[in-house]
């Protein structure tokens, strides 16, 4: 699978396997501390640069969105 | 503006719908996903995990098509996931980023355990699209939802391609070691009668477990 920028494939396959990983042994048997955090540190400044190299509008990079007002939410109703 | 909304069960635990899910893709199925990065990720104080992703998708579609209709070769998608592994959880919210200004498809897609048997998960999908500023709205929006049901069918067949790629792995392993582990044996023995010839041992063998 690519990346969105060919210069981070490596990084992005290094922190997926470790990832990976984590989640199935370790997060959802409870324990929460992302050990493969230092990891994907690296691989994010690589993505960063690269969505803005190909400015990216991903302002959603430096805010959350689920559970506050600007999440869009499914209207209630049936279809039109 | 147009809803469309489906659930489906999967014949598998939600642990492990939810370890295929992040292996999705690459697929046989979702093949116009060409790339994914994970934009951000943590895990709040709560223990849920939010990751954010970029999907990047291309239709195949010749240059000449995709500059009259005035759509981008590549198109990207905004992803934001939850996953609650104590309420067993996994939430998901994707948006298009590219062909904004024409149409925006926000997708929500929730795995939760089947609430009358746990060895099944249930998937709900809901995606309202909406399409301004166009002629006839209502039918490119009536397209579009076909559009995103067909892919529902291509990402539900994906989950179950990924869910047996994950078995036959652990399978294999299980091979090689139980292949090693007699390999191993074998080599002791050789090396214990070359040691001591004269020793008389049991001619049936035990089988290692690992």
């Amino acid at each position: 699978m690519n990346s969105v920028g060919d210069e981070c494939l490596e990084l992005k396959k290094a922190y997926e396997e470790c990832f990976n990983k984590w989640f199935s042994e370790k997060f959802l048997k409870g324990q929460t501390e992302d050990t493969c955090a230092p990891m994907f540190r690296v691989y994010q400044d690589c993505v960063k640069k690269a969505v803005k190299e190909r400015k990216l509008d991903l302002w959603e990079l430096e805010k959350s969105v689920l559970g506050t007002e600007k999440e869009k939410k499914v209207p209630d109703g049936s279809e039109k | 503006m147009k809803i469309w909304t489906s659930e489906h069960v999967f014949d598998h635990p939600w642990e492990t719908v939810v370890k295929a899910a992040w292996r999705k893709y690459p697929n046989p199925h979702n093949t116009a996903v060409v790339g994914m990065d994970v934009v951000d990720r943590k895990v709040d104080d709560k223990g849920v995990l939010h990751s954010h992703r970029l999907l990047s998708t291309a239709w195949g579609m010749p240059g000449w098509c995709t500059r009259l209709i005035g759509m981008d070769r590549v198109c990207y998608a905004s992803e934001h996931s939850e996953v609650d592994a104590r309420n067993k959880q996994f939430v998901l919210k994707t948006r298009n980023l590219t062909f904004c200004n024409v149409a925006t498809v926000d997708e929500v897609l929730s795995y939760s355990p089947h609430p009358e048997d746990s060895s099944k998960t249930v998937l709900r999908q809901e995606a309202v699209v909406t399409v301004q500023g166009l002629p006839l709205c209502n039918k490119m929006e009536s397209l579009m939802t076909d559009k995103i049901s067909k892919n529902a069918g291509k990402g539900r067949d994906a989950m179950e391609w990924v869910i047996d790629k994950i078995k036959t792995e652990a399978q294999d392993l299980s091979a090689e070691l139980s292949l090693e582990a007699k390999k191993l044996s074998t080599e002791a023995k050789k090396h214990f009668d070359s040691v001591m010839p004269h020793v008389q041992h049991s001619t049936s063998t035990s089988n290692s477990t690992l």
